[in-house]
């Protein structure tokens, strides 16, 4: 069996509240997996599950081939995480938090700390108490605890939050050079697919606890929408010639004319001859494709929609 | 069980970084401390009532300022406050975990959950025998810097010992704290808990039925009632029931904070 993380049918509800609801998934070795959803999708609750600190009402998860199960000392030497916020005792010093937790993990080696701390850029911080950081090096801190004992699996919630954006550049390298360089496999959660569709290789797309879609990144660039943009000196002339030529054109709010069929897409040139022959010559044309997050929105959107109607 | 030298090492990190050792051991002075002032005030009411260390009205109904009404009153004082403030440590210890949402980091490791737990009640009864040796030590000082009259060793060290034994049958008695900072998920629930039973051991004391309510028997025993061998297994049992119980939840409990 290749994969990291399995899950069958996961269930898990908190009274009549069904936080995840039949989740099934698989994260391979060495691939990095973005969970995304809104908040309160279920994405901690997932990792919860995972790390084996909620009991799922139904279903099984494994991690590393061991069966998860609430209490259990295994396979947790192979696993770094981080769920929700990034915290630490705020009276002890960024080196103490490390120190105490790598006194926690027994494989990890005593130089272990001062490895995470440069390759973290906490230097600077290292005898600061972890109650005066910043969130951005509190998070920082929290990555440095998940590294300590070079694991295989990391899990990781939001691991980009409070970054600035040399930070999440930075970190993103860093998950990608693990993936790569060292075999880590990397399941992480966030609810900015743009953010994710550059570092995760897979995406699980999460609603209502429901697993929506689950793709590669390739797919995803493929699933999502494109359309024709035109602009013209005078847009509603222009729209009653696309129309009447059979096109499905609408005057979008900024005045633009957005041409979503395929033949249109596919062969723009078409468009902007037959404008310029109809006297409306074209002042701007572009294929554009749908935002990132107006893909994610429209995904969930649809779930909603479907759920209403059964 | 592994790795608890190093859970327990951790632990006493935590402890000594934060300002409570200092702050538990001033409150626990102040026990001896406020008796020997009572002690003064005993040996010679009238010079009291002249410098104002107390009102022409106050009555002080304590006895005689000698050492063994002072030394059982400072076990009255152990028994009673230091159920107030051991709980107040066995809330920090565990409930800071959740206070300061710690707990999550501390689930998923190769050093088990039990040990972990261990390792806090470890710090938690260090420290709380570690503030009972320096109250016996402080509450030797002032009363012999009150200058109580002479007593012989044998009195002394009885008392001593009383005070030393109630001490540990209250800090026994912390156990179901620890269990409700944990499934409490913080520093409030345990101490309202604490208050709680310190009003419980005035009614059920006054009741008569003091030497069956477990958290009333440290008090008895201080005072020199006689107790029976039960009162010694109902602390027992509350003490093993916390431990149980404290252990079960973070063993089995959906953790969520």
């Amino acid at each position: 069996m290749n994969a990291t993380i399995e899950t069958n049918n996961l269930v898990k509800r908190y009274g009549d509240v069904t936080a995840v609801d039949g989740l099934s998934l698989r994260v391979a070795r060495g691939e990095i997996y973005a969970f995304l959803g809104l908040n309160g999708a279920g994405k901690t609750t997932t990792i919860r599950l995972l790390l084996g600190m909620v009991r799922p009402t139904s279903g099984e998860a494994r991690v590393l081939g061991t069966r998860i199960r609430v209490g259990d000392k295994k396979p947790w030497d192979s696993v770094g995480y981080m769920v929700e916020t990034p915290d630490a005792y705020p009276e002890l010093s960024v080196r103490e938090n490390l120190e105490a937790m790598r006194r926690l993990r027994p494989g990890a080696e005593p130089k272990a700390v001062e490895r995470v701390i440069e390759r973290l850029g906490l230097i600077a911080y290292a005898d600061r108490r972890a109650g005066t950081l910043s969130h951005g090096n509190a998070q920082r801190l929290g990555l440095a605890k998940a590294l300590l004992h070079n694991p295989k699996l990391l899990i990781l919630d939001e691991p980009a939050n409070g970054l600035d954006p040399a930070g999440i550049v930075e970190i993103r390298n860093l998950l990608i050079e693990l993936a790569q360089d060292q075999g880590v496999t990397v399941f992480m959660s966030s609810h900015i697919l743009g953010e994710v569709s550059r570092l995760a290789k897979r995406i699980g797309i999460i609603h209502q606890g429901r697993l929506l879609q689950e793709l590669d990144v390739d797919e995803l660039e493929r699933n999502r929408r494109r359309r024709l943009v035109v602009r013209t000196r005078d847009g509603q002339a222009a729209q009653s010639v696309l129309l009447s030529a059979g096109f499905s054109a609408d005057i979008t709010s900024d005045g633009a004319i957005e041409v979503k069929d395929d033949a249109a897409i596919e062969r723009p040139d078409d468009i902007a001859t037959r404008l310029v022959h109809a006297g409306h010559a074209p002042t701007m044309l572009n294929v554009e494709q749908e935002d990132l997050e107006q893909y994610f929105l429209r995904l969930v959107a649809r779930s909603v929609d479907e759920g209403n109607a059964k | 069980m592994n790795n608890i030298a190093q859970a327990i090492w951790v632990e006493m990190l935590k402890a000594r970084r934060s300002k409570m050792p200092l702050l538990t051991a001033l409150g626990f002075s102040l026990f001896p401390l406020a008796l020997g002032f009572f002690m003064i005030v005993l040996k010679d009411p009238e010079l009291a009532r002249r410098y104002w260390l107390i009102s022409a009205k106050a009555q002080i109904m304590m006895g005689v300022a000698d050492w063994p009404t002072y030394l059982r009153f400072l076990a009255l004082a152990s028994a009673m406050g230091g159920f107030m403030l051991f709980g107040f440590i066995g809330s920090w210890v565990f409930g800071r975990e959740y206070s300061d949402r710690t707990v999550k980091d501390l689930l998923a490791l190769p050093t088990s959950r039990s040990a972990i737990v261990l390792s806090k009640f470890v710090v938690v009864a260090s420290w709380s025998t570690a503030l009972t040796a320096m109250n016996c030590l402080v509450g030797l000082g002032v009363g012999a810097a009150v200058g109580l009259p002479q007593a012989s060793m044998q009195v002394i060290l009885q008392g001593e010992v009383t005070v030393a034994i109630a001490t540990c049958l209250t800090i026994a008695l912390v156990t179901p704290i620890a269990f409700f900072a944990s499934a409490g998920h913080g520093y409030l629930p345990p101490m309202g808990v604490a208050l709680l039973v310190m009003f419980l051991v005035q009614v059920i004391a006054q009741a008569g039925w003091g030497e069956y309510f477990p958290w009333s028997i440290p008090a008895l025993y201080a005072q020199g009632d006689n107790l029976g061998i039960v009162s010694y297994v109902i602390v027992f049992l509350t003490s093993v029931a916390g431990l149980a119980g404290t252990f079960i939840w973070w063993e089995l409990a959906d953790q969520t904070h």
